[in-house]
């Protein structure tokens, strides 16, 4: 009959058993999202290079009209703060260091004296601001797994909306850069208004038949370069968060498995004990038999 | 054999097509364009319907698009679509494909929110 001290010892190896298949399960599932998408920011970067290359030529047409109001910079009294972060946690540290890093941002604004309006992407980002009694302006939630276009056209459209309407005058973007499934990097960057992208090298003056006038072309491209932006924005932030959630969980089931070394160590060393003291009681027992029949 | 040009149509989850092409028929915002090797430089601004490529192989690829630009520079042709299918069948199926792309578009405009004053 086991003791109460080795059954214990038993279960609990079970225990921890169990929640190393879920770990191991999770840390597969995100393993093999990773590649996807990876693919999916690879993808998405020949649009975002043609359009960059386009707006470079079109905005050194039209120079003389190009004062699109997303470029026009203005004296700065209330800012966008954009945050991308997980809908679901069991991701390590990948919400809160961007989380984190939006707040100290946030909090040095305030004391600049200026305005905040927050935008949250991702269910923790949202639940960590309203518990902390910041105003939401928007939330969006569902995005972050698998980010559509139709997400990133979503976001653009309400704040450049925001912007043209004078309710904010900058926007600041908070997300996670994906380098490489090792490397993910915090990253703060103006989304509006728009810093107009570095001419990469000297381009010949290509006199373009425009249809219609290259004012309105650049009226048309500027929205998609924010939206692209944004785009690019949650597919890398996806990338990340997944890679972060295959290493929060392999790191996880790790932890399980030495626990599970160290409970069996000591189940044996119970198991052990409990023989050796049968043992000593037999011994003992036989000893008794034979000095009281002697 | 005629004189070819380069063709990628990108939308911004994908490049949707990408090859050398003898002739080129795209919708703008003030008309249909159709473009041979050696066009002048144009930029212009795209309309929902369909394009239609000949591409040098001899086969003809017809694809729906929704909004977007066409560049023409050097023999380069680029449109950058907001939204691109290939369609089989002909020009007819393919503008019908961008209509339809056209209503996606609009659908997706709201995905589900949880905006909430904190």
């Amino acid at each position: 009959m086991a003791s109460a001290a080795l059954r214990d010892t038993r279960r609990r190896i079970r225990s921890v058993e169990a929640i190393k298949k879920i770990t191991r399960a999770m840390e597969l599932i995100a393993a093999s999202r990773i590649p996807k998408a990876v693919a999916r920011v690879n993808a998405s970067k020949p649009y975002t290079a043609k359009l960059i290359e386009v707006i470079e030529t079109v905005g050194g047409a039209s120079s003389a009209d190009a004062t699109h109001m997303l470029l026009e910079q203005r004296p700065v009294n209330t800012v966008g703060v954009v945050v991308v972060a997980a809908d679901r946690g069991l991701a390590g540290a990948y919400s809160s260091n961007i989380i984190r890093m939006a707040e100290q941002a946030i909090i040095e604004q305030r004391q600049a004296g200026r305005d905040i309006v927050l935008y949250t992407v991702g269910k923790t980002a949202q639940s960590y601001f309203r518990y902390r009694n910041y105003r939401i302006e928007r939330a969006w939630l569902g995005v972050t797994d698998t980010p559509g276009y139709g997400d990133a056209r979503s976001i653009a459209r309400t704040i450049m909306e925001a912007y043209a309407s004078e309710e904010i005058d900058e926007v600041q973007a908070f997300y996670t850069q994906f380098r490489s499934a090792i490397t993910q990097v915090p990253t703060q960057f103006r989304l509006l208004p728009i810093v107009p992208p570095e001419a990469t090298g000297e381009r010949p003056v290509v006199n373009y038949e425009y249809e219609p006038s290259p004012a309105e072309i650049l009226d048309r491209l500027l929205p998609r370069y924010v939206e692209a932006t944004v785009f690019n924005m949650l597919l890398e932030a996806s990338a990340s968060e997944h890679s972060a959630r295959r290493r929060a969980m392999k790191a996880a089931t790790d932890n399980a498995e030495e626990l599970i070394r160290h409970l069996t160590v000591q189940a044996n060393r119970a198991r052990q004990a409990e023989i050796t003291t049968a043992i000593t009681e037999i011994v003992g027992g036989a000893e008794a038999l034979a000095e009281s029949g002697s | 054999m005629a004189k070819t040009f380069h063709v990628d149509v990108v939308s911004p989850e994908e490049t949707v097509w990408s090859g050398e092409a003898t002739f080129l028929i795209a919708r703008t915002t003030e008309g249909e364009i159709g473009i041979l090797a050696d066009h002048e430089p144009v930029m212009a601004a795209l309309q929902t319907g369909a394009v239609v490529i000949d591409s040098e192989e001899g086969g003809r690829t017809t694809i729906g698009v929704h909004g977007g630009f066409l560049q023409v520079l050097d023999n380069r042709v680029t449109l950058l679509t907001d939204r691109a299918t290939l369609a089989e069948g002909g020009r007819e199926e393919a503008a019908r494909a961008a209509q339809e792309l056209a209503s996606q578009v609009g659908e997706d405009e709201e995905p589900e929110t949880g905006g909430e004053p904190g």
